[in-house]
C-alpha cells in the first residue's frame, strides 16, 4: 500500500478503499513507522498572537508552542498518566510534597542539559505565579535534591491527580532556566523562536502565513520525531482548508477545520478520516456570559431568565450540524470522572423567561425591556452565526441588543482586559481535572484583567471559592468528585457564564498520516510519533 | 429650463445601455423603497429550515441561508444598506473631492502645492487596506463604513476638480467678475463650479458603484456592521457552504453585480448627457 501514488488511490476498489480508511490510529501499532516525510498541519482557528504565550492565550499558540516545549508527564486516551520528560512523580504519604525524578540525557535545542535546576526554576518562577495561577497556590518551595529529582513541597494537602492534571495540562510546559532567569518571562522576545526539549526545532516563523519546524536530531527519545519537517499553517475560513485538502496542500486540521457539510463528502472517498478521539482533556464549549460589572447581570433572576431564552438545541442542530449537545451544567458531557447531571437545567422557555424578567422588575417599556451589547468572539466562524442567533434569542424577550462580531485581537481585549461587554459569546477548553481549567472562569481568584480565558464576568461568591479551596486539599478522590458535583451545582444555578453547547469537534486528516490522535488532547502533543505512509 | 431638461433626458435616452441601467437602478431602489411592505418581519430573523434551495419552497422564494433567514427578505433590506452607503459615502467623497480641489485650484501657489500632496499622500494607500483600518479603528458601525468609504475615495474627485476649475479660473467671466469686486467664494460656488460641475457629477456616479464594492468587501471580510442586513454580509456567511449551497452567495453576488453594472451604465449615459462635446468621442 506504502507505493501508491495519488493516481493510485484515486482508482482503487471499494475493498481497498475501505481498507485504506481504516488505516491511522486503528492499525498504527501493526505497522513499522516511516521515517522522514514533511507533514502540513492546521487548525480550525486562527494564527497565534505568538509561538508561546507564557501565561495560556488560548488554543493557537498551544497548539505552535506543544511541538518544541514539552511536560513532565502526559495524559492518555484512555486517561492514565505517562511519562514525557519526568519517568516518575510519586506523592509522599501526606501528600505534601512529592518526589519527581527526571529523565536522563535530555538536552535543550542550544546543546544545554535539561536538570533539575530548570524544573526548579519552572515551579517557582513559571508555574506557580504566571501558567498555574491558583493551582500552585500552595506550593511552598522547589528543591533539586540531585540533578536528576526535584521535590515539590506544598503546604497543604494536594490530591495526586489534580498535581499530575496541571503538570500535564496547558500550564505545565517546561520552559529553559537558562534563557528564561532574570527576564520578564511573560515579554522575553524568545517566546516567537521558543527553545526547549521537544522533538521540533522552530525554523522560522513567517507571519500571515506558516511556522516551519524541523526535526531535532538530538532529540531525547532515539528514533524520534519520525517526521523531518513540521508545518503549521493557517488559513482564514474553514472553505479554504476544505479545498487545501483537496488539493494536497494539508494533510491534518485539528478542531473542526474544515466546514461541517464538506466532512462526508472529503471522507466518503477513504482519502481523509474525520477522527473524533484526542479531545477528552481539552473538552470545548461556547459559553455565554453575564458582565457582573452591570448592574442587571447581577441579579441572578436576570441571568436564569436569560440562559432559559436560549435554544441550545438549535444552536447544536443548526450551526454545529449535529457535532454539538447542548450543555448541562459547568463541566463537559465527555468527563469521565466529574460530570453530572444531577444539576439545574434551563429548558428552552421563551414565555417563562419573559414572566422572570416581569417579575425581576424589567417589564416591557415602550417596546423594549433593556438595551444589551452582545460580543460575540470571532475567532470561529460558528461564532459569528451564533451571535446572531443570540441575539434574535434576545430580541424574542423584547431586550434591545447591539451585536458586534469582532476579530480575535479585538475580541479578546474586549472580552478579557477591557470587559467592554454586557454579554460575551466565548469560547473555552477545559482539562478532564477541572481545577483549575473549568473553576477559575467561576472563582474570585479567577478575575486577572488582561488575562485571555479566565473569570471575566467579576463574578464573585465566597461560597463557590471555598468549594473549590476545599477541592483543591481534598486527597480523597471519591470525597473530591463529590466536592466537584457541589461547584457544578452551584455554579449551574449562579450562572455568571455557562457553557450553551459542549463541543464534539473533529479532526480531518490523510489516511496516509498514522499514529495521530492517541493521546487525551492530541492537538496539544508534540507530534513526535506521528509518522507518513507514503 | 424644462427644454434643458428635456434636452438632457434626449441625449441621455441615445445611450440604449445607459437606459437599461437606469432602469436596474430604478427596481434597486424601488425594492429598497418597498422592503418595510413586502417583508414586514426583521430580515435577520430566522423564519425557516436551514438552507431551503431558491424556487423550492413559494415562502421563501430565494431560499433560507445556513441560519434558516429568508435570503429574499435580506437582499431587499441588503438594498437599502447598500444604496444608502453608496449614496452617502459619494456624497461624503464628493464634498471633500470639491473642497479640497477647488481651494488648491482657485488659489494656487502653496496652497495648491499643499493640498495636492495631501491628497496624493491618500492616493498612495491602498484603498481597500486603508477602509479596513478605518472600520477596525472606529469600529464596526455601518455609519463608520460609509464614512471610511468617502475618506477613500475622494481623491480622483478633487484631482478632477482641480483641473476644471484650473482651466475656468482664468477665463473672462471670472475675470469680469473679480472686476465687479465678487468675494472668493462667491466666485468658486456660483460662477466656476457649476461650469465644473457635469464631470464631477459623472464621477461622483461612479464612486457610489465603488462604495457598494467597498461595503461588500468590509462585510464579506466580517467587518461589516452585523446588526444591518448586507449583500456582502451574506456572501461571507454563506462562504463555508459554496460547496454545498452555492446559492447563498451567488444570490447577493448576482445583486451585486447588476447594481454595479447599471450604476456604471448610468454614469456612461450621464457623460453622454452633461458632456455632449464628447459624446462622438
Amino acid at each position: 500500500m506504502s507505493r501508491f501514488s495519488r493516481r493510485d488511490f484515486l482508482i482503487t476498489t471499494a475493498g481497498a478503499a475501505l481498507a485504506s480508511s481504516m488505516a491511522g490510529a486503528a492499525l498504527a501499532g501493526l505497522e513499522t513507522p516511516k521515517r522522514g516525510g514533511t507533514l502540513i498541519g492546521t487548525w480550525g482557528g486562527f494564527e497565534p498572537q505568538s509561538l508561546f504565550v507564557p501565561p495560556g492565550g488560548g488554543s493557537s499558540p498551544y497548539f505552535t508552542s506543544t511541538k518544541v516545549l514539552e511536560r513532565l508527564i502526559r495524559l492518555t486516551v484512555d486517561l492514565k498518566f505517562e511519562p514525557v520528560l519526568a519517568v516518575d512523580i510519586k506523592p509522599s504519604a501526606d501528600f505534601k510534597s512529592y518526589t519527581i525524578k527526571l529523565r536522563e540525557g535530555v538536552t535543550w535545542h542550544d546543546g544545554n542539559p535539561f536538570t533539575a535546576e530548570d524544573v526548579v526554576f519552572n515551579a517557582m518562577q513559571y508555574w506557580k505565579p504566571i501558567s498555574a495561577g491558583v493551582s500552585l497556590d500552595t506550593l511552598e518551595s522547589a528543591e533539586a535534591v540531585d540533578p536528576l529529582t526535584v521535590v515539590l513541597k506544598f503546604k497543604a494537602p494536594v490530591p495526586e491527580f489534580f498535581l499530575k492534571s496541571v503538570l500535564a495540562g496547558k500550564s505545565g510546559l517546561v520552559i529553559p532556566k537558562h534563557i528564561y532567569a532574570g527576564s520578564n518571562i511573560i515579554t522575553n522576545p524568545i517566546n516567537n523562536t521558543p527553545v526547549g526539549t521537544g522533538p521540533f526545532k522552530v525554523k522560522e516563523w513567517v507571519r500571515g502565513s506558516h511556522v516551519e519546524y524541523l526535526r531535532n536530531e538530538k532529540y531525547w527519545n532515539p528514533g524520534l520525531p519520525y517526521l523531518d519537517r513540521l508545518v503549521i499553517r493557517w488559513w482564514r475560513d474553514p472553505a479554504s482548508r476544505a479545498a487545501a485538502f483537496e488539493a494536497g496542500q494539508l494533510d491534518i486540521g485539528t478542531f473542526n477545520p474544515i466546514p461541517m457539510p464538506d466532512i462526508g463528502r472529503l471522507t466518503s472517498g477513504g482519502k481523509f478520516i474525520a477522527e473524533t478521539k484526542g479531545y477528552a482533556n481539552s473538552a470545548w464549549v461556547t459559553t455565554i456570559e453575564f458582565n457582573q460589572r452591570r448592574d442587571i447581570f447581577k441579579q441572578r433572576e436576570v441571568r436564569q431568565a436569560l440562559l432559559q431564552a436560549i435554544d441550545r438545541q438549535f444552536i447544536a442542530d443548526t450551526v454545529f450540524f449535529g457535532r454539538a449537545r447542548p450543555s448541562l451544567g459547568a463541566v463537559h458531557s465527555s468527563n469521565a470522572i466529574f460530570f453530572t447531571k444531577d444539576v439545574q437545567d434551563y429548558p428552552f422557555d421563551v414565555k417563562k423567561a419573559g414572566k422572570a424578567l416581569d417579575a425581576a422588575g424589567f417589564p416591557v417599556k415602550g417596546g423594549s425591556r433593556f438595551k444589551l451589547s452582545l460580543v460575540s468572539a470571532g475567532w470561529f466562524e460558528e461564532n459569528i452565526k451564533i451571535g446572531q442567533y443570540v441575539k434574535q434569542a434576545f430580541e424574542d424577550l423584547d431586550i434591545t441588543v447591539d451585536l458586534a462580531v469582532p476579530d480575535r485581537a479585538t475580541s479578546l481585549k474586549r472580552i478579557y482586559s477591557d470587559y467592554d461587554y454586557d454579554v460575551a459569546i466565548s469560547n473555552n477548553s477545559g482539562s478532564i481535572e477541572l481545577i483549575p481549567s473549568t473553576t477559575q472562569y467561576y472563582t474570585t481568584d479567577g478575575i486577572v484583567k488582561g488575562a485571555a480565558f479566565r473569570n471575566a464576568t467579576g463574578y464573585s461568591n465566597p461560597k463557590l471559592d471555598e468549594i473549590v479551596a476545599k477541592m483543591t486539599v481534598e486527597t480523597d478522590e471519591p470525597k473530591r468528585i463529590a466536592l466537584a458535583k457541589d461547584f457544578d451545582r452551584l455554579a449551574t444555578i449562579e450562572g455568571p457564564l455557562l457553557p450553551m453547547v459542549d463541543l464534539e469537534p473533529v479532526t480531518i486528516v490523510r489516511s496516509d498520516v498514522r499514529n495521530h490522535s492517541a493521546t487525551a488532547d492530541f492537538m496539544g502533543e508534540s507530534w513526535a510519533e506521528l509518522w507518513l505512509d507514503r | 429650463m424644462l427644454g434643458l431638461a428635456i434636452d438632457f433626458a434626449r441625449r441621455f435616452a441615445r445611450n440604449r445601455a445607459a437606459l437599461v441601467g437606469l432602469l436596474l437602478v430604478i427596481v434597486v431602489i424601488g425594492v429598497a423603497v418597498a422592503a418595510p411592505w413586502l417583508f414586514p418581519r426583521n430580515p435577520l430573523r430566522i423564519v425557516g429550515r436551514p438552507e431551503i434551495w431558491p424556487f423550492v419552497n413559494s415562502r421563501y422564494p430565494l431560499g433560507t441561508d445556513s441560519l434558516g433567514r429568508d435570503i429574499a427578505a435580506m437582499i431587499a433590506y441588503g438594498a437599502r444598506t447598500t444604496l444608502l452607503i453608496g449614496l452617502c459615502a459619494s456624497l461624503t467623497a464628493t464634498l471633500i473631492g470639491i473642497t479640497v480641489g477647488a481651494t488648491a485650484a482657485y488659489f494656487g501657489g502653496w496652497i495648491d502645492e499643499m493640498l495636492m500632496r495631501f491628497t496624493e499622500l491618500f492616493q498612495t494607500i491602498p484603498n481597500l487596506i486603508f477602509v479596513l483600518t478605518i472600520v477596525s479603528i472606529l469600529g464596526q458601525k455601518i455609519e463608520y463604513v460609509t464614512i471610511a468609504v468617502g475618506i477613500v475615495t475622494w481623491t480622483p474627485i478633487a484631482r478632477l476638480t482641480r483641473a476644471e476649475f484650473m482651466a475656468l479660473r482664468d477665463r473672462e467671466f471670472v475675470q469680469a467678475c473679480r472686476a465687479m469686486g465678487m468675494g472668493n467664494l462667491r466666485i468658486m460656488l456660483g460662477e466656476i463650479l457649476p461650469n465644473a460641475l457635469p464631470p464631477v457629477i459623472v464621477l461622483s456616479s461612479l464612486v457610489i458603484a465603488g462604495a457598494v464594492l467597498f461595503e461588500s468587501a468590509v462585510s464579506f471580510l466580517g467587518l461589516g456592521d452585523p446588526n444591518v442586513s448586507s449583500w456582502g454580509r451574506l456572501i461571507g456567511d454563506g462562504r463555508t457552504l459554496i460547496r454545498t449551497s452555492w446559492y447563498i452567495c451567488a444570490v447577493p453576488g448576482l445583486a451585486i453585480m447588476l447594481t454595479v453594472l447599471a450604476l456604471n451604465l448610468v454614469g456612461d449615459g450621464l457623460n453622454d448627457a452633461l458632456n455632449p462635446k464628447l459624446r462622438d468621442r
